[in-house]
């Protein structure tokens, strides 16, 4: 008995001990190391713009010079802020100093994921339309979908990236040094770099991301404004800006994202959701050509997602230039391919490994998620932040990244709609989903387009990892047929659209002066 | 005083030890009672549930669902407990599992879920003023997922992929005329999980990690029942409160870290066979009456036991 209860013991001492070895905590952000940049990149002001019709449409008055008495006050009272900082304080320096395009980056992300709900059905089983106007009812506004999550990323790292070349315009206009340069008896909690500090790159981001985001997520002004708040703060205590150069950064900032905010008010979202007439148009239409009609598998019926969303301006064709592009029709309902297709759908959803399955959710992005437009962000993330790009490199990445992706969304709906080709589902009602079933047509695959797309600008922007990065387009598409609510041809027409916007946004990246 | 241990069970005697270990209640897995094995003794069940639902806790909201139905799980578990000595009972069971859900759709999984086994200790025996003893034990116990299943696609996967390592106390009285009750409570600690994804969003938060934190789990059961004449009888209220975690948002799929509540009814009946005493055959259902992110279930339970002494 005295062997038994000491085995006993024994025996939970292990099983303790096995559970207490691994760490139980998840860090759930990314730990970003402090950015520091090898080049300034003091060229960027004479980038491309794309909103703006030059670096210095927005007008940044002329700073107290460095000598001046205004300038010096400014700076003792940077010193004064840094002896009085609190450990809050100091976490958020560190934090922010991993960039302030990279942690907004994660900002947008977060929440796009906490927006991407579909409303609920009424009772009567209609649907409510999310209303910008009453963001805190029921549903939220917006259901973060990929369509609008594609077009909110492609809004905020394009203002910023505006904002930053401007920025960057005046910076080496003015050339006023940063109050760590000026003065030793300022600490320098971030690396000091040889930036000039008028405007502050960070204000300005701040200004720019907020006033873009209140727009895109109105139910988060709150969150959006605190986070902004605390990038303004982090710039001066960090000992990189003083007092005017935030407060002309902000005001930069703010106006330019006035004007990006004014093409966005006009570029065709606010139809986007169509009307019944129209879809039911395009139903009609596939079963004139002698097609199956795609019809919604969910109960109660949904309207489809967005079925307008093509018709929205893109950012780097006209719609004459994205019509061009189209991978062409799926192949007919009714032929020989599509029962291969169908079959082959079949098969490989009977037959799933593990490591299909694990593709699947690797790759599904789906509701409750920063959706596949943010997964590729999330994927550029890590690749700016090996490179070491200053903010303004990496706005560009970024700009240039969602512009793709923002364009691809844009061409994959017009096409789905076009088409308005069934899914698997429908086709077999005996093929079940590894996955959540997207609402809207299957021709061609959403995942593949944004993913080829995608893997085209990145592969540009950071070569070494061209071949990864078409190897993972390549499995986020893939990842659909594993999945069962997507067949081969779907994947194959996504990849292709995909890839000739992603080769087209590529050209205006090698032409737009930032090499 | 620790009473002189019970006589060597007789065959009877021993069909109601048998009895009362296989008559569990719902879900506890043979660890939330105040049960032993005599020594020596081998005790080995089949066990089959069905347990359905067509309502969910979506938070704190009871709703259905036309797109899942009714889900469906159904269980075969075996399991098996050995008496090492009169105080120490070894137990371990491993269920195989299967979802479906009658509309939608979403498929349905199955594989064998995870192995659990415990050691039982009694570290207390009283008389009650000859009418009733008193039995304290405490229990420890472990967890592990014994296959690759992914607990990302809730709620048709198959489990929550977490290892797990539990430490309870469970008092047991029992009458001289055949009633006992029962009162166990024990904490879980669980070990992160991961998903085959680089990141998720739960609690108002997202986590750029395949890796989820589990919050630990409390639990309860208190149960009460009869025993004589080849049956047991017993009835028992289950609870289980997670000590952390988010709820299942609006519209959103359930997610492997919920605060995932309930309040259980189980009652069950188990009857050794008149002419072959070592087996027995037992019988049970169990309702969630109240919960957090988890279905409102009815569960059926039917199995066979074994013992044999060695």
């Amino acid at each position: 008995m005295r062997a038994a209860s000491e085995r006993a013991r024994r025996w939970v001492g292990l099983a303790a001990l096995a559970l207490l070895s691994c760490d139980r905590h998840v860090e759930p952000t990314e730990v970003l190391p402090p950015l520091q940049a090898p080049s300034v990149d003091a060229a960027a002001g004479a980038w491309r713009m794309f909103v703006l019709d030059a670096p210095d449409q927005v007008a940044v008055a002329a700073p107290a010079a460095a000598t001046s008495d205004a300038f010096r006050a400014e700076v003792a009272a940077v010193k004064a802020a840094q002896a009085a900082m609190t450990d809050a304080q100091r976490a958020n320096v560190a934090h922010w100093s991993g960039g302030g395009v990279l942690r907004w980056n994660q900002v947008m992300r977060e929440l796009v994921a906490r927006y991407n709900l579909p409303p609920v059905p009424r009772p009567d089983g209609s649907y409510p339309v999310p209303d910008a106007e009453n963001p805190f009812a029921d549903p939220q506004f917006p259901f973060a979908n990929p369509p609008y999550a594609a077009r909110a990323y492609a809004y905020v790292s394009v203002a910023q990236y505006e904002a930053l070349k401007a920025a960057w315009h005046w910076k080496f206009r003015y050339g006023r040094p940063s109050p760590a340069k000026v003065d030793a008896g300022v600490t320098t909690l971030v690396p000091p770099g040889d930036l000039p500090a008028y405007p502050s790159e960070d204000a300005v981001l701040a200004g720019v991301t907020a006033e873009v985001l209140k727009l895109l997520f109105p139910g988060s002004v709150e969150e959006i404004t605190r986070h902004a708040a605390t990038q303004r703060e982090a710039a001066l205590l960090s000992g990189r800006a003083t007092a005017s150069d935030v407060t002309a950064g902000l005001a930069l900032g703010r106006s330019v994202a006035a004007l990006v905010i004014a093409r966005a008010r006009a570029d065709g979202m606010g139809t986007a959701g169509g009307t019944p007439a129209l879809w039911q148009g395009m139903a009609s239409a596939a079963v004139a050509r002698g097609e199956v009609a795609w019809v919604s598998q969910e109960s109660p019926a949904r309207p489809p997602m967005l079925p307008n969303f093509g018709n929205t301006r893109a950012w780097t064709f006209t719609a004459a230039e994205l019509a061009a592009t189209s991978p062409g029709p799926p192949p007919s309902t009714s032929s020989e391919r599509m029962r291969e297709d169908l079959a082959e759908v079949k098969r490989v959803a009977a037959h799933l490994t593990r490591e299909q399955q694990a593709i699947a959710m690797k790759w599904n992005d789906g509701a409750g998620t920063y959706t596949p437009p943010g997964h590729w962000n999330d994927i550029a993330a890590e690749h700016v932040r090996d490179a070491r790009l200053s903010e303004v490199r990496a706005a560009r990445v970024f700009a240039l990244l969602n512009m793709a992706m923002h364009d691809a969304a844009v061409g994959c709906w017009s096409v789905k709609f076009q088409y308005y080709n069934p899914r698997p589902s429908q086709l077999d009602p005996t093929i079940k989903t590894m996955i959540g079933l997207p609402n809207f047509p299957a021709y061609p695959s959403g995942h593949s387009t944004f993913s080829a797309a995608a893997a085209a600008v990145l592969g540009h922007f950071f070569p070494a990892s061209a071949t990864e990065l078409a190897a993972m387009a390549d499995e986020a598409g893939i990842s659909r047929l594993y999945g069962a609510i997507h067949y081969r041809s779907d994947v194959e027409g996504g990849k292709l659209h995909g890839r000739r916007i992603g080769d087209h946004v590529v050209t205006l990246a090698r032409a737009d002066g930032g090499g | 005083m620790p009473q002189r241990p019970t006589a060597r069970p007789r065959p009877v005697r021993r069909a109601l030890l048998l009895l009362a270990f296989l008559a569990p209640p719902a879900a506890a897995q043979g660890v939330g009672d105040g049960v032993l094995l005599p020594a020596r003794t081998l005790a080995a069940a089949v066990e089959y549930d069905l347990e359905r639902w067509d309502e969910y806790w979506e938070g704190t909201l009871l709703r259905r669902n036309e797109n899942i139905g009714t889900l469906t799980t159904r269980r075969a578990r075996l399991w098996t407990g050995y008496g090492l000595t009169d105080r120490v009972t070894l137990v371990a069971s491993l269920p195989y599992v299967r979802t479906d859900a009658s509309d939608g759709v979403l498929r349905g999984m199955s594989g064998f879920q995870d192995l659990n086994v415990a050691v039982k200790l009694r570290v207390l025996q009283a008389g009650l003023g000859g009418r009733a003893t008193l039995r304290g034990l405490v229990v420890a116990g472990a967890g592990a997922p014994t296959t690759d299943y992914t607990p990302d696609f809730l709620p048709m996967s198959i489990g929550l992929g977490s290892r797990t390592a539990q430490a309870r106390g469970t008092l047991r009285v029992e009458g001289r005329n055949g009633w006992f009750a029962d009162g166990s409570a024990g904490h879980t600690w669980r070990s992160t999980v991961h998903l085959d994804r680089p990141a998720y969003y739960t609690d108002g938060q997202l986590v750029l990690s395949d890796e989820v934190a589990m919050p630990d789990v409390f639990d309860y059961v208190v149960s009460a029942g009869w025993r004589g004449r080849g049956l047991a009888v017993p009835v028992s209220l289950v609870g289980q409160r997670t000590l952390g975690g988010g709820d299942i948002r609006r519209q959103d799929m359930p997610f492997v870290s919920n605060r995932m509540d309930f309040t259980r009814v189980a009652a069950r009946v188990a009857y050794a066979l008149p002419v072959f005493s070592a087996l027995s055959v037992s019988g049970g259902a169990a309702r969630t009456v109240a919960g957090r992110n988890v279905g409102r279930a009815t569960t059926l339970t039917g199995g066979v036991a074994y013992a044999r002494r060695f």
